[in-house]
């Protein structure tokens, strides 16, 4: 057996996105930089200057623990690749501005699949019932190097989790998950580099497809669902293709995906991208309905889970902001401005 | 980063003022005496994070450590307690920046620290 399932049931208590208030349409790019700007992906979110992993976890940690209605997290981890320390955790500072001092905090590194290596591990300490409720964020400011085909689509943004035990408030269950990975070098910033490198070729079939199908199916092989079991499912979006071909060939449809596919308005926010999806789906969701949420993350592996909405869902309505009206309240900026905001650009 | 602002980053995070435990009055930032009663009988309190606009300009020759995010807003901004403070606004447009608009709080980046590297974080708002 390879699922994993904790003994006590852990559920999402709340949970809250952060979408930065900026977009860069892709034509801007192919404007400077000739090629693109005309596929499915329209534009990408693009942090302000003054904020980074660390101000936009915050945000999204404090809509999280609103929605719970808790002021007591056992845990924070912080799932990212874009620290604004090397050394010195983000989490702590995130787990200070929350007001949480007795609690474990660590930042989680695992490419775009660190956001959901630490709500396995919330449900994990939840389950084994060391602490009463953690929070698990995934959130990045994902940078592509000038003119690369990562700049098109690396983004900002990501979402936060409180997950607790069971009880009549929760919001989904965390019934199962599945993980696989594997040494596949598809995608890497070695220390001290500023922009990350790809093998072109290895993003596909022997990194994203490979490893989210394996994922994917251990979980429906030990659990014996299939893909028709879910009303959503939710695949780490790199690009708007990628997640469409895979669910494909897992066998959902576009109805399954469309409501978490995120990436053609808002780019690739590394490991805050499939738990963002995620969001969106809970925004729409009703009890009874099954999510299937599968990240991915180069080196490379894929968490993948199944989770079901219940009825506390009810009441998270109009707590915090939807994904969509995050995505909506925007404005357009230039490459010049992008530029300048992404610290590509010095005096 | 300064070791003042080390001090008292929860007033900076999470807007940690005074609650006069006599007559009730909330104020930021901290106080030792009650500017309304005079009394000394002060706990902390968490502010509320939402508020409105009651004057604002517009900075173009900000002090030094801000140059780059030059120009931006700067508010008085009354919170829904009664307290004020002068904030910083983000993501907000001319038009939207106006007296009496809405403001909610959030952490943004306040400087980046020249020599060590290290970042100071702090409260801003931006108009709902």
């Amino acid at each position: 057996m390879y699922l994993m399932q904790s003994k006590e049931r852990a559920a999402i208590q709340g949970y809250g996105a952060y979408v930065p208030y900026y977009r860069l349409p892709t034509t801007e790019i192919a404007k400077v930089w000739k090629g693109g700007g005309s596929g499915p992906n329209v534009e990408k979110a693009v942090a302000a200057m003054d904020e980074d992993t660390v101000t936009m976890a915050i945000e999204a940690g404090r809509y999280a623990m609103k929605m719970a209605g808790t002021e007591r997290l056992g845990a924070v981890f912080v799932g990212t690749e874009s620290k604004p320390y090397a050394v010195k955790p983000t989490s702590t500072i995130v787990a200070q501005a929350l007001g949480q001092h007795h609690t474990l905090a660590a930042d989680l590194e695992f490419a775009c699949k660190a956001g959901t290596e630490a709500m396995q591990i919330v449900t994990g300490l939840v389950g084994s019932g060391m602490i009463e409720a953690g929070l698990a964020i995934g959130m990045d400011t994902a940078q592509g190097r000038p003119g690369d085909d990562l700049e098109y689509t690396a983004a900002s943004g990501g979402a936060a989790y409180v997950i607790g035990r069971k009880d009549k408030k929760s919001a989904a269950v965390i019934d199962c998950s599945t993980s696989f990975v594997s040494d596949t070098g598809d995608f890497w910033r070695r220390a001290h580099e500023r922009y990350p490198r790809h093998l072109s070729r290895f993003t596909g079939e022997p990194a994203y497809f490979h490893h989210i199908e394996n994922s994917v199916n251990t979980l429906f092989k030990e659990t014996g669902h299939k893909p028709s079991d879910f009303k959503y499912a939710v695949f780490h979006q790199p690009n708007p293709r990628f997640p469409v071909e895979v669910a494909t060939r897992l066998g959902f449809t576009m109805e399954q995906i469309k409501t978490g596919l995120l990436n053609p308005l808002i780019g690739n926010t590394y490991a805050g991208s499939s738990p963002i999806g995620l969001a969106a789906v809970l925004d729409e969701a009703s009890p009874g309905d099954k999510i299937l949420l599968a990240s991915f993350g180069s080196g490379a592996g894929s968490d993948a889970f199944c989770i079901e909405v219940l009825d506390g869902i009810a009441a998270t309505r109009g707590v915090n902001p939807t994904v969509k009206s995050m995505m909506e309240r925007s404005t357009r900026i230039d490459y010049s401005t992008y530029s300048k905001f992404r610290d590509k650009l010095h005096k | 980063m300064a070791i003042r602002h080390w001090r008292v980053k929860d007033r900076y995070y999470r807007l940690i003022g005074s609650r006069c435990t006599e007559c009730g009055a909330e104020c930021f930032p901290p106080v030792y005496r009650c500017r309304k009663c005079g009394s000394e009988k002060i706990e902390d309190r968490e502010m509320p994070q939402s508020g409105k606009i009651v004057t604002y300009t517009q900075l173009h020759e900000p002090l030094p450590g801000f140059e780059a995010q030059a120009p931006f807003y700067l508010a008085v901004v009354e919170l829904d307690n009664g307290a004020k403070m002068l904030t910083q606004l983000v993501d907000s447009t001319d038009e939207s920046v106006k007296t009496g608009a809405k403001v909610v709080a959030t952490v943004r980046r306040a400087r980046v620290d020249g020599d060590s590297g290290q970042i100071t974080y702090g409260y801003k708002f931006r108009v709902t």
